[in-house]
């Protein structure tokens, strides 16, 4: 892949930086819980419901790639994918591969879990807790708390598949997917002829979605 | 075509359900292993010096550090708002030291993991017992303050007090219990 091959634009920048940035504050957020460092903890995990907030209304409103309604696809194409795999073809995807929508809806989902109730946990001495456990009784704040414990080794599970396929393309199909999420590029070769959709971000979507990730930081912040 | 796609859905439901039935039965074989069945009813139900299964007596005192949890975060979530309820914060922190009473005695020997009954409480706990007796002894009379300090209604002072028992609960628990 010589650097004056023309490339095609498979993640928008918005979804390279959801990403990593996501990958940075669960790492912080795992930390700074294992340490007991829980001020930090909520501040994290309010930026971490803003990202995931602008993530949804970017499934929503964002270019071909980060929508959702592109991502679905039914049990049908996903074996058809797997059966494909399996028997060693493999085609480049222009954004999520039928599998791989499945792991994002799983992992968004899980995230979703953890940050929805981080913000009503309590700790079982009463003495910690997330912004809006004020609004709930102890009895459903500890109940927040397992689960939001529960879901975090939910999330490890999923975060360790989807790393572990990611290795496997690399093995098996020679296919580095870690370059595009940081890039955002790929070789318009590996479409074979076909050009996938424009996915550059437009700035008032990207403005757009960005107040409502703020508009949902600062209830999450100021409601309790 | 859908009925195969069905049938290999369910082989992979049974498979996962069977992996879940295993490792229920490992768990129960080691808690057996460890516990053998005859020691373990007669451990929880065995009357301690003051009376108590060990059953009860480690139920009871999950109760009663259950209610001091509950007050702590009626004050905790009235410190955080916008305008505390000062009467709510009195009435929360004047229940810690009735809770408490007699919690130098919640902790005989007999009431640890060995018992068999589910329990934080670390067997470090009648390793040292002076330094034990002594956290519980920090946190009555950080408590007590806090009572004191609450029926002042003074917020800035209420805070302080709060923090001090706060660190008092955890300089304890992170020697004496279990995940801490």
């Amino acid at each position: 892949m010589s650097a004056g091959a023309p490339k095609v634009l498979v993640w928008d920048w918005t979804v390279r930086l959801f990403h990593w940035l996501t990958v940075l504050l669960v790492v912080l957020m795992w930390w700074t819980a294992e340490n007991r460092v829980m001020d930090w903890h909520t501040r994290l995990g309010v930026t971490l419901l803003g990202l995931l907030a602008f993530r949804i209304v970017w499934g929503l409103i964002g270019p071909r790639s980060a929508r959702f309604a592109s991502m679905a696809a039914g049990p049908g194409a996903i074996v058809a994918y797997l059966r494909d795999l399996l028997s060693g073809r493999h085609r480049a995807s222009a954004g999520h591969n039928p599998l791989g929508s499945l792991s994002v809806f799983a992992i968004l989902a899980a995230l979703c879990v953890q940050v929805g109730t981080g913000l009503f946990s309590v700790d079982v001495d009463g003495l910690e807790s997330g912004p809006l456990a004020s609004l709930v009784s102890f009895e459903a704040g500890r109940q927040a708390a397992d689960i939001h414990e529960i879901s975090f080794n939910l999330l490890v599970v999923l975060t360790a598949l989807h790393v572990a396929a990611i290795f496997a393309y690399l093995v098996f199909f020679k296919d580095n997917l870690v370059r595009p999420m940081v890039t955002g590029r790929r070789a318009a070769a590996d479409f074979e002829g076909e050009t996938p959709a424009a996915n550059r971000a437009s700035w008032l979507r990207v403005l757009i979605a960005a107040a409502l990730a703020f508009a949902a930081m600062y209830v999450a912040w100021t409601a309790g | 075509m859908t009925n195969r796609r069905t049938k290999v859905a369910i082989a992979a439901l049974v498979g996962l359900s069977m992996l879940g039935a295993c490792g229920k039965g490992a768990s129960t074989g080691a808690e057996t292993a460890a516990a053998p069945e005859a020691a373990a009813p007669a451990a929880e139900e065995a009357l301690l010096p003051n009376g108590l299964t060990a059953k009860v007596q480690i139920e009871t005192r999950q109760a009663q550090l259950k209610k001091m949890g509950k007050a702590f975060k009626t004050i905790s979530d009235q410190l955080k708002s916008g305008s505390p309820d000062v009467a709510a914060i009195q009435e929360a922190a004047a229940s810690v030291p009735v809770e408490s009473a007699g919690m130098e005695d919640w902790f005989p020997a007999g009431t640890g993991p060995d018992s068999g009954v589910k329990t934080d409480a670390l067997p470090v706990i009648w390793e040292t017992p002076e330094d034990f007796a002594q956290k519980i002894a920090d946190f009555r009379a950080a408590s007590d303050n806090l009572a004191a300090v609450a029926a002042g209604g003074d917020l800035a002072a209420i805070g302080a007090a709060f923090g001090e028992t706060g660190g008092a609960c955890k300089s304890c628990h992170q020697t004496y219990r279990a995940d801490d």
